[in-house]
């Protein structure tokens, strides 16, 4: 049957996500640890004559998870299949996955602009396992094979042929990414996610490629932005489009056919008999239930409704699991909205500049507590702030020791602080009359003298009301 | 417990002369010589050398092992005079080529396979091994199980009664060598679709098929593994209990694996069978066999079932109708389909043969597998993969699945009424080589008539030596509800 299409760009994709377990999806090999090839295998990933699978019970309540945050419908029974193939990274020539009944069913994420993108199916199934190609993949006389990855569990999330644009495709493998993170079933330092995403365009009656094997969020984007030039250019060459799947180099950026609809293999599904169905009971989903954490959508408008702090912040806050976890154990100690205000600002900024992500930060929130109640309460000012926030992310100390210790303390001293702004105006007396003359850099220039000199000490919006009225009392 | 490391050779260090253990006299009661074993009484390590030695002068007239595992048995033996323990002490275990033994060359019959010897032992091997049992050897059989006279393979065992006649199969090595040996001896077999029970006639040996999922099947080299079942093989029925009590049982590195409690098999035996109910399957008495089943069979089997009413036994004649027409074809497709996927694995890679790898892996492996497979291999290979293609799945494999639950439904109707069913096992006598030959691969696949619906259905049934006639063993065949292995027990050893 042909789908009735009217947009002028169709995507779905297909998209593999390593789960966090500790153990496989079929034996009880570790999925982390050592990198010494086939170091992590059993006689299970191996494949080995004789040996036989059984299920990773923690795999299946991950899958569960997230396919209840995907809002699945969730199937009673889970039953294994085999797929089969011949090729020399799967052990038996067959992948254990799910074909006949996925684990869940017609759920959804939603994007930004309210549209929501049909999930189809999420099923589970065994990572095959690596291929090394020493000599690169075209050039290589041999092929290594490490079957550490053999066997390591991977839900597939299924989308409906329902997102219009490259930057919809992204935007929806972000979405999944904090889905993710807040489920803490994905470990994005060790954890693989690999998409394949399928597109048409209008122009071409929609005749669809698939691309496949799309490593990490951003090369979705690119893969897909390509494909459009590729086939938009096809039908002004008047090439003839055909449906084929193709592959994504990522180091130049395009994609090549791999092989022609005619070619596609027929798997052979059928039910894995050395596996028994598994029963997920009503009881057992509500247990899983319990254990699921608040979701991004559910964070954002407990921010907005009860931390009372703007929709902008909320979003950008919920976005990192690791950022809405901070803001909510410190908006119990600190106003809110300065809570927001610097974790969104002042935090994001040091851990991009350190070329970090979330999840590797090591900060303790007591010490952000601390630094960010001094900040409330105007013992320092938000210059220190900055940079204690700036030290804090490379070591771990507490500000508050940190600023009696070095005599950081906000200076409250009125003749103190006017006797240097008098000092600092009579040495740069022509800068004072500049900006009587209504130049406005130049007080910023005076309040930056003094604030050198007290090494940010001031209260920067004191400083300004005592030079303008000094320089206005001249 | 003894357990082979790696490869190490462990020299036969005789305490006496050569003389004296040539004159050992075996014990062939299994109770007397584990009972001699445990009081010391003889040295296990001399009676392990003689049993060595006598199947291998077997081996070399039948040929029902593929290997004798001698330096295994050796340290076993030696293990075991130092402490003398276990349920199974000394008894001399001939294995199933297809059951994986650590360290011992485990090929289930197959060519591509040479060579592979399993890192790790099967669950009932391990059981067997830690109630002192001293594994013999791998026995020979048909190539991953596929066939049911054990010929098709490359060492073919022959029949302890006749050379010129087949053992049947595909545990044929397992039931001649029980037939022959004249020590303390038990064999494990192994079904998929009548595999013990086959052979066990043809030899006139005990074979029991216990349900499925009743013993583990962890270590077992597959053929169909929603069917396939390993189950003892025996001379006396009291020693089929004996052997069951050991290796049923629940098994946690196997998901199909029973969980049901097990049982003392060995107190059903010769309890009371008065009043039971028996169903005679009638069909299989008819004209099921071309020439209908052999006359001497009927006979034969008729006349237990009067000793068995003279016993008070209530025996009635029932018909299956949907099982005996449609059980060898959903057989066929499902085990074949899963077959076909089991077999996947072997390519000449990770173990066993291995050609030299050249050429890219697409060629290497259709070679390979073209060059090492039998023709009875790769035809159900591509019987198997033809029946689960995307187009065909739903008219074959799908459908067999909705058939083999019919088949199941119409045994259990029967079990509400009836504690066994009783039937031929096979529609012949055991033929001789030249025999064979004449037969069409249909109907050598025909010949399961009477085997593939219990073992579809994962009914334990068991072959009961009812005599001979001429060189040729007789036979009948109980099949019980699942998990009543024990009546199995109780009316098989009423039957004399």
């Amino acid at each position: 049957m042909k789908m009735k299409f009217t947009a002028d760009i169709i995507i779905g994709t297909e998209v593999h996500v390593q789960l966090n377990t500790n153990t496989k999806l079929f034996c009880s090999c570790a999925t982390k640890g050592e990198d010494i090839p086939n170091s992590r295998c059993c006689e299970i990933c191996l494949g080995m004559p004789g040996s036989k699978p059984l299920v990773n019970q923690k795999a299946i309540e991950y899958a569960l998870k997230l396919a209840l945050a995907l809002h699945c419908k969730i199937n009673p029974d889970v039953i294994f299949s085999r797929k089969v193939y011949f090729y020399p990274d799967l052990a038996k020539n067959y992948q254990i996955t799910q074909f006949e009944v996925p684990l869940g069913e017609n759920g959804c994420i939603i994007l930004d602009s309210g549209r929501k993108v049909k999930i189809e199916r999420i099923h589970l199934e065994e990572d095959p396992a690596s291929l090394i190609h020493p000599a690169g993949m075209e050039k290589s006389q041999y092929t290594l094979i490490d079957y550490n990855r053999s066997g390591i569990p991977l839900c597939e999330i299924v989308t409906a042929p329902e997102m219009h644009s490259p930057e919809e495709a992204r935007e929806f493998m972000n979405k999944l990414k904090i889905i993710l993170q807040y489920l803490k079933i994905f470990d994005e330092n060790v954890c693989v996610i690999k998409a394949d995403a399928n597109i048409s365009i209008k122009e071409s009656g929609y005749i669809r490629s698939e691309i496949k094997n799309i490593t990490g969020f951003k090369e979705i984007e690119d893969a897909l932005l390509y494909e459009i030039q590729r086939q938009k250019k096809a039908i002004k060459d008047n090439e003839k489009l055909i449906q084929d799947t193709r592959g994504w180099n990522p180091d130049n950026k395009t994609t090549i056919r791999l092989r022609t609809k005619e070619t596609e293999a027929d798997y052979g599904y059928i039910i894995d008999p050395d596996l028994v169905k598994i029963d997920i009971t009503e009881k057992f989903v509500k247990d899983i239930q319990k254990e699921m954490p608040e979701l991004p959508e559910q964070k954002i408008h407990k921010f907005i409704h009860t931390h009372k702090i703007n929709e902008q912040d909320a979003k950008i806050l919920a976005a990192e699991y690791i950022l809405a976890e901070l803001f909510e154990q410190i908006a119990v100690e600190v106003s809110p909205q300065l809570a927001a205000k610097w974790l969104r600002r002042e935090l994001i900024r040091v851990v991009n500049y350190n070329k970090m992500n979330f999840s590797q930060l090591k900060i303790d929130v007591k010490h952000l507590i601390e630094l960010f109640s001094m900040i409330e309460k105007k013992e320092i000012t938000e210059t220190v702030g900055q940079d204690i926030m700036n030290q804090l992310i490379i070591k771990q100390f507490s500000p508050k020791e940190y600023v009696e210790k070095n005599n950081l303390k906000t200076v409250q001293d009125i003749a103190q602080l006017e006797s240097l702004c008098k000092e600092i105006i009579s040495k740069n007396a022509q800068v004072a009359q500049d900006y009587k003359n209504g130049k406005q850099e130049a007080l910023h220039f005076l309040i930056g003298q003094v604030m050198r000199q007290m090494k940010g000490k001031a209260d920067a919006k004191a400083l300004k009301e005592m030079f303008e009225k000094m320089i206005k009392d001249e | 417990m003894a357990i082979l490391k790696g490869q190490r050779y462990y020299k036969l260090k005789l305490s006496i002369d050569n003389n004296n253990y040539q004159e050992i006299k075996m014990i062939t009661n299994l109770h007397n010589h584990i009972q001699a074993v445990h009081n010391q009484s003889i040295d296990i390590v001399e009676y392990t050398a003689k049993a060595l030695e006598q199947a291998k002068a077997i081996n070399k007239e039948y040929n029902y092992f593929t290997t004798i595992s001698e330096e295994l048995a050796l340290s076993q033996a030696q293990n075991l005079k130092k402490t003398p323990t276990g349920r199974l002490a000394g008894v001399f275990l001939s294995v199933k080529d297809a059951i994986c033994v650590q360290g011992v060359e485990s090929t289930a019959g197959s060519k591509i396979l040479k060579g592979y010897k399993p890192l790790f032992n099967a669950t009932v091997i391990q059981r067997c091994i830690n109630e002192g049992a001293i594994i013999l050897g791998k026995t020979s059989q048909d190539e991953f199980g596929f066939g049911g006279f054990a010929v098709n393979t490359e060492i073919v065992p022959k029949n302890p009664f006749n050379k010129d006649r087949v053992t049947g199969g595909s545990s044929g090595g397992s039931a001649g060598i029980t037939q022959k040996a004249d020590f303390a001896h038990l064999a494990l077999g192994e079904s998929t679709g009548g595999s013990i029970v086959n052979p066990a006639l043809f030899c006139g040996v005990y074979g029991l098929c216990p349900t499925y999922g009743r013993v583990s099947r962890y270590g077992l080299l597959d053929y169909g593994s929603s069917l396939d079942k390993i189950g003892p093989m025996a001379k006396t029925i009291e020693d089929i209990a004996s052997l069951l009590n050991i290796i049923a049982g629940h098994d946690d590195k196997e998901a199909t694996s029973a969980t049901q409690k097990t049982e003392d098999y060995t107190k059903y035996l010769n309890r009371p069978v008065r009043k039971m109910k028996i169903g005679i399957i009638k069909d299989l008495f008819g004209d099921v066999f071309g020439d209908g089943v052999d006359e001497n069979i009927t006979k034969a089997i008729y006349k237990k079932i009067e000793q068995l009413e003279s016993e008070e036994v209530i025996c009635e004649e029932v018909s299956m109708p949907i099982t005996n027409k449609y059980g060898i074809p959903a057989y066929y497709i499902i085990a074949t389909a899963e077959a076909s996927t089991n077999l996947a694995k072997y390519c000449g890679i990770r173990y066993g043969a291995a050609d030299d790898l050249k050429s890219n892996y697409n060629e290497y492996f259709t070679k390979f597998r073209e060059a090492n497979f039998s023709k009875e291999a790769k035809r159900r290979i591509m019987l198997g993969t033809f029946t689960r293609m995307a187009g065909y799945r739903d008219a074959y494999y799908t459908k067999a699945m909705k058939v083999r639950t019919k088949i199941i439904e119409e045994y259990q109707h029967l079990f509400k009424k009836y504690d066994a069913l009783i039937s031929p096992v096979m529609p012949m006598l055991a033929p001789k080589f030249s025999e064979l030959e004449k037969l069409t691969p249909a109907q050598h696949y025909m010949a399961d008539i009477m085997t593939a619906p219990p073992n579809l259905a994962g009914l334990p049934h068991i072959n009961v030596p009812i005599g001979m006639h001429n060189d040729q063993a007789l036979g009948l065949m109980l099949t019980t509800n699942h998990f009543e292995e024990g009546k199995l027990i109780q009316i098989g050893s009423a039957i004399r």
